[in-house]
């Protein structure tokens, strides 16, 4: 799957291109994080083995 | 858990958002004026709002930075749209962590339908009050 265009931050965590952070939705977020992996951090959702979800 | 009901066993007695969430925290709708709300919503000795629609379902958030907009504003046009909420049932330290790294001052608890479970302030994240544990 290609990145989507124009994404400002790369996830402190797995690296994945993202727009905002998506704990605090600012884009100089110090600590960027992906929703996938803010989830998974808080037990919200179970991690994914691979970025693509296969 | 996730529908923010009570829960039982051992490991029910770690506090979660549900727990320390204020449950009183200022709501309003969309078509209000952000003057009105902001008015309403200082008296109270509160410094945010949720914004939610008829079935508490959030839409949206007035930190400080909002509420301090133009006054004429709907709160449609002032708020910050789409929050990242938290669910009901994470152990509050947890949260604790994330908000203080990304110096959230409050963040909405909700149920997975998105509906309004209370509005959880850093201050009680990171120093739960003896009654949530």
């Amino acid at each position: 799957m290609s990145e989507p265009a124009g994404t400002m931050e790369k996830c402190s965590r797995c690296g994945r291109s993202i727009e905002l952070c998506a704990c605090c939705d600012e884009l100089d977020c110090g600590a960027p994080i992906c929703y996938a992996c803010l989830n998974a951090a808080l037990g919200q959702a179970m991690p994914q083995p691979h970025a693509h979800g296969g | 858990m996730a529908a923010g009901l009570p829960t039982e066993g051992t490991n029910a007695q770690r506090p979660r958002a549900a727990d320390v969430a204020r449950k009183d925290a200022p709501t309003c709708g969309l078509k209000e004026r952000l003057g009105d709300v902001r008015d309403r919503v200082r008296a109270r000795g509160w410094d945010s709002a949720v914004v939610v629609n008829e079935e508490r379902v959030v839409l949206g958030l007035l930190r400080t930075k909002e509420l301090d907009k133009d006054p004429v504003q709907l709160i449609e046009q002032a708020m910050r749209p789409g929050p990242s909420t938290f669910r009901p049932y994470v152990a509050i330290d947890e949260i604790a962590h994330f908000m203080v790294e990304h110096k959230l001052e409050n963040a909405p608890i909700t149920t997975s339908d998105g509906r309004l479970v209370g509005l959880l302030l850093q201050g009680d994240a990171v120093s739960p009050p003896p009654e949530a544990s």
